[in-house]
């Protein structure tokens, strides 16, 4: 059988701060509890190296305000670039799966970047796609994101785009930060029901993730039929994680790897570096190789010491049966019904940056087409911590872009550089890998193609 | 004047330096004995030397790595303490195994204490079926080696002529699985390497020569002679490493190159990177096993001079496994070496009969100068395949920082490749495939006796210190202590400890006088921080004597 592929990159000299969560120190005991059990000698696991993506790959994904180098560091890099050296891997066949142990993390980084928000500058998972898109030309790929914070950014990303599918379940969002991830958050006009947020109350173990495993995540899997399956595996839910309340164990996360089968799991949050990581990670990595991880136990677990209450179960219950409904009734849905008829659908969103405390006022516009999923702008407004206000508009032209989208997203990105009510103008032309960043003041134009 | 002495598995070669100058070389046939021909080829580069002028002896011999292959070693049981983790079946090696209960964890604390009446009834268990060797193993014992104290002292206690060796001190880099190995294969070689040392020792005194003796270890290191009973697995695999350094001395100091050591069975690749071996970036692979045994980054090609030549239907097939003297020098079938003295690349062997070897293999209406051609096209292009291969690895060697990630991309790959060994001759034709220089040096069918006679003593301490728990571990010598001062221990100090105890290493295994200086190998760093507040720092280092060798030769210049 194929080998399971691992990039393992702890970043041993890269932190946010240095005693911020995001540390050097954070996969120090994962590093030694992996290569003490010599799973890395294993024959079903192949270790690979990374490499560092290029500014093209993250332009693909994101406006980067004001330009890619400002915003991303090599240790960003090199962690978007493990992630597409093992889709290369995947998509040869040199793998069967693969395990993205990098750091740092990537899943609250959303379409515009003005900074860090949730230890996030650029989406590893959203770049990978972007990659297996261009490059392979894969169709369908699901995103099912276990951290416990909502995946807001791969969420954002993809909001419009029919062919990802989103599902994220976290803590509720009432409850922790980002804050978002309701039921009712559900995709585009064009996208309707391509993302999937489920809610979860503090206290949910093992019993109440494999609920939703079993009786929503995995049918709406086999109704998508995705081609790829992407795990945003932050390590969060688990029983001692600092920064959050779920009660899930390295087990309950290996049992879900076992159930997923994704093809490629990306590490996210999860800040217990001792007393989860080392556990969790091995039992995922274990799980995704085919070995048996029935004796991966965290130092003082006990069976039977994590109950989940009557009051928490029956919400999982709930939660899954709303969205179950909605799911199963998704070819009844008139999108006009809730969307309207307008040419374009718009939406205003305030983004904060916690880490780089920014505010990010966007308006966001997507063209309602009927021939593909449309071209779409933001405008975006922020001052960024060296007291800059920004004011830029982005262009992103679908992959599948019809002609008339394709022509109107040129006319858009021309005009938006005429206007003079921009700092700068971005334009993703994702039809025909082309990106541009222009900057009103100096006149310069940049200028990619993949 | 410094010996060195390079048992291979066809010949054993032997040179005498003084002051940098090749003074005698000596190449006679390897027997079953692996004693015989190392005195015979060290009688041969002593004759009218008066044996006080000799001040050291290096040794490198294949006797561990044909023990292992030929399974020729001591039964050994084996004790493991594996905790929480992979299945104990991972574990199961073709040996008496017992798993007692107990477990560390990564930073040296006790999750589950050590099941002591299972550790007895296991000493029972391997008395009653008559094994007198133990190795004692315990998952995390480089971060704190209790269990595996314990559980020898039970063993002994509970049988007293146990000989035990306990895995924290055969390594102490983090690899449970290998520890396991290497600890096994210590066990099992240590009597007979100790008695073979014994043997050695005798034949240099009687032979009157009061010189230091060293065994050559797969790093490129020494290690003195009786000393290294303790790590006998580290001396497999020293040929390629002699070879190595025996062209790192033919080298101007600072050179980069490919080594290619053409011998009978096997080709041996390695890189020199700026005048320094490279070492493999993970414990060798024995006997198809994984070990924590450092050696440098050999590349093993099993097609040499000697390789068996067929040719099936139009195809031209080498075998690895089956070796003949060529047939130029009476063999009974056709090797690369008769091509190559078809074509006039060697000078050895009868000519004729290189024809007649070629003429056995042409297809069709071939010459046998063509046939020459396409046999050495064959194995340049194998060989060629596997540089690329070992450059590939080399680039891609895994990098856990940033740095380290963002060097990588600057390595450059080398353009001069120097052939040693007896088919030497395949170096320019495989550098041509390359579109690299080609150097065979002066003395190059001897280079492995050169690099054993100019290798130095290395010796290896990992200090790891956790000022959290006011505690420091040094792998290599067992030693668990506390700290006087945690709250000011910084990163001089742990330098300073870590020199000390490298210093203590070597006057314990008696090469006090081999360390003049200390070369870090790894020093990382770690705040230790809980709610945000730094507790600690986590210390990893691991120390060095600095590698090099002990001359360059003279009188080569290329």
């Amino acid at each position: 059988m194929r080998p399971t592929g691992i990039i393992f990159f702890p970043a041993f000299d890269w932190a946010i701060s240095p005693t911020h969560p995001e540390r050097e120190e954070r996969l120090l005991y994962t590093r030694d509890q992996i290569f003490e059990e010599g799973l890395l000698d294993l024959p079903g696991i192949k270790e690979f190296s990374p490499r560092l993506a290029t500014f093209l790959d993250v332009a693909r994904v994101h406006f980067c305000v004001p330009h890619v180098r400002d915003q991303v560091r090599d240790a960003h890099l090199i962690a978007a670039g493990a992630c597409l050296v093992l889709a290369d891997c995947i998509m040869s066949g040199e793998v069967r799966n693969a395990f993205a142990l990098v750091r740092p993390p990537g899943h609250h980084a959303m379409r515009v970047v003005h900074g860090n928000r949730g230890f996030c500058n650029i989406n590893n998972e959203a770049i990978t796609i972007e990659y297996l898109r261009r490059r392979y030309g894969v169709g369908r790929i699901a995103v099912v994101d276990s951290d416990v914070h909502h995946g807001d950014g791969t969420q954002d990303i993809f909001y419009h785009d029919p062919d990802v599918l989103c599902i994220s379940f976290h803590q509720d969002g009432r409850t922790l930060y980002p804050g978002t991830g309701f039921t009712n958050e559900l995709g585009g006009p064009g996208a309707y029901l391509r993302t999937i947020n489920i809610p979860l109350p503090p206290g949910t173990t093992d019993a109440g993730l494999h609920y939703v495993l079993d009786n929503l995540v995995l049918p709406i899997l086999r109704d998508f039929e995705p081609e790829l399956i992407i795990n945003s595996a932050g390590q969060d839910n688990h029983y001692s994680d600092p920064l959050a309340n779920m009660c899930v164990t390295a087990r309950g996360y290996a049992d879900l790897t076992a159930k997923l089968q994704p093809h490629l799991a990306v590490l996210e949050g999860g800040y217990a570096i001792e007393s989860a990581l080392p556990y969790v990670n091995m039992a995922i990595l274990l799980a995704l190789a085919g070995y048996d991880y029935s004796h991966v136990r965290e130092p003082g677990y006990r069976p039977g010491m994590l109950r989940e209450s009557p009051e928490v179960a029956a919400q999982v219950r709930r939660v899954v049966e709303e969205l179950r409904e909605l799911w199963e009734n998704r070819h009844r849905v008139d999108p006009e019904a809730i969307f309207g008829k307008d040419r374009f659908y718009e939406r205003q969103k305030f983004v904060y940056y916690d880490t780089d405390d920014i505010r990010e006022f966007q308006l966001e516009r997507v063209r309602r087409c009927p021939d593909c999923p449309g071209y779409l702008t933001v405008v975006s407004s922020a001052r960024h911590p060296g007291g800059r206000h920004y004011q830029i508009c982005g262009v992103s032209i679908p992959v599948r872009a019809c002609e008339e989208c394709y022509g109107e997203g040129y006319a858009t990105f021309e005009a938006a550089r005429r206007t003079g009510d921009y700092t700068h103008v971005y334009l993703q032309d994702k039809a025909t890998d082309v990106f541009r960043a222009y900057d009103t003041e100096t006149k310069e134009l940049l200028d990619w193609e993949g | 004047m410094e010996i060195g002495i390079d048992v291979g598995g066809t010949f054993t070669d032997a040179v005498l330096l003084e002051d940098g100058y090749v003074r005698a070389v000596a190449k006679v046939p390897t027997g079953e004995d692996p004693l015989e021909p190392m005195l015979a080829a060290l009688d041969t580069v002593l004759a009218g030397v008066p044996s006080e002028r000799v001040g050291r002896v290096v040794l490198s011999t294949t006797l561990i790595t044909n023990l292992i292959a030929h399974r020729k070693y001591d039964p050994v049981a084996l004790v493991l303490i594996p905790g929480p983790g992979l299945p104990f079946d991972h574990y199961h090696i073709n040996s008496a195994t017992y798993i007692v209960s107990g477990a560390m964890d990564y930073r040296g604390r006790e999750i589950e204490p050590l099941n002591e009446d299972e550790v007895r009834a296991a000493a029972r268990d391997i008395a009653a079926r008559g094994y007198r060797q133990v190795a004692v193993v315990g998952k995390f014992s480089p971060r704190n080696a209790a269990h595996e104290l314990r559980a020898a002292a039970i063993l002994k206690e509970t049988v007293p002529e146990l000989h035990v060796e306990l895995g924290h001190l055969v390594t102490g880099q983090l690899n449970f699985p290998r520890r396991i190995i290497t600890a096994f294969l210590t066990c099992a070689t240590r009597q007979r390497y100790a008695t073979f040392a014994r043997a050695v020792a005798e034949g240099l005194r009687r032979r009157g020569l009061t010189a230091r003796a060293f065994v050559l270890k797969a790093d490129g290191g020494t290690l003195p002679l009786e000393a290294a009973a303790r790590y006998p697995v580290e001396t497999v695999f020293s040929g390629p490493a002699a070879s190595t350094l025996g062209v790192q001395a033919l080298l101007p100091p600072g050179e980069t190159a490919v080594v290619l050591d053409a011998g009978g069975t096997t080709t041996d690749l390695a890189l020199i990177l700026s005048g320094t071996p490279l070492v493999a970036s993970r414990g060798l692979k024995v006997d198809d096993q994984f070990t924590q045994v450092r050696g440098l980054a050999v590349k093993s090609v099993p097609v040499g001079g000697d390789s068996v030549l067929e040719r099936i239907g139009r195809e031209l097939v080498v075998y690895s496994d089956r070796v003949d003297r060529p047939y130029c020098l009476g063999g009974s079938r056709p090797t690369p070496t008769d091509a190559l003295r078809v074509l006039g690349h060697t000078e050895i062997g009868d000519p004729g009969r290189a024809y007649e070897a070629m003429a056995l293999l042409a297809s069709g209406s071939q010459s046998p100068e063509e046939v020459a051609g396409e046999v050495l096209l064959m194995v340049t292009e194998i060989i060629a395949g596997e540089i690329e291969a070992m450059f590939r690895e080399w680039q891609e060697e895994p990098a856990y920082r940033v740095w380290e990630v963002l060097q990588r991309r600057t390595r450059k790959r080398p353009h001069l490749l120097v052939g040693v060994g007896g088919a030497a001759a395949l170096a320019p034709l495989v550098a041509q495939h390359l579109g690299a220089r080609a150097l065979v040096p002066p003395y190059a069918a001897v280079a492995n006796a050169i690099g054993a006679a100019v290798a130095r003593t290395t010796l290896m301490i990992s200090l790891h210190v956790d000022t959290a728990r006011g505690r420091y571990v040094v792998a290599e010598e067992g030693y668990q202590g506390e700290l006087e001062d945690p709250r000011h221990f910084g990163e001089h100090s742990a330098v300073q400890l870590a020199t000390a105890w490298l210093r203590k290493r070597a006057a314990a295994l008696g090469a006090g006088d081999e360390v003049d200086g200390v070369e870090i190998l790894r020093q990382d760093v770690f705040n230790i921080v809980r709610e945000w507040r730094t507790v600690g720092r986590l210390f990893d280092l691991v120390v060095q004597t600095p590698r090099g060798i002990l001359t360059h030769v003279k009188g080569v210049s290329s």
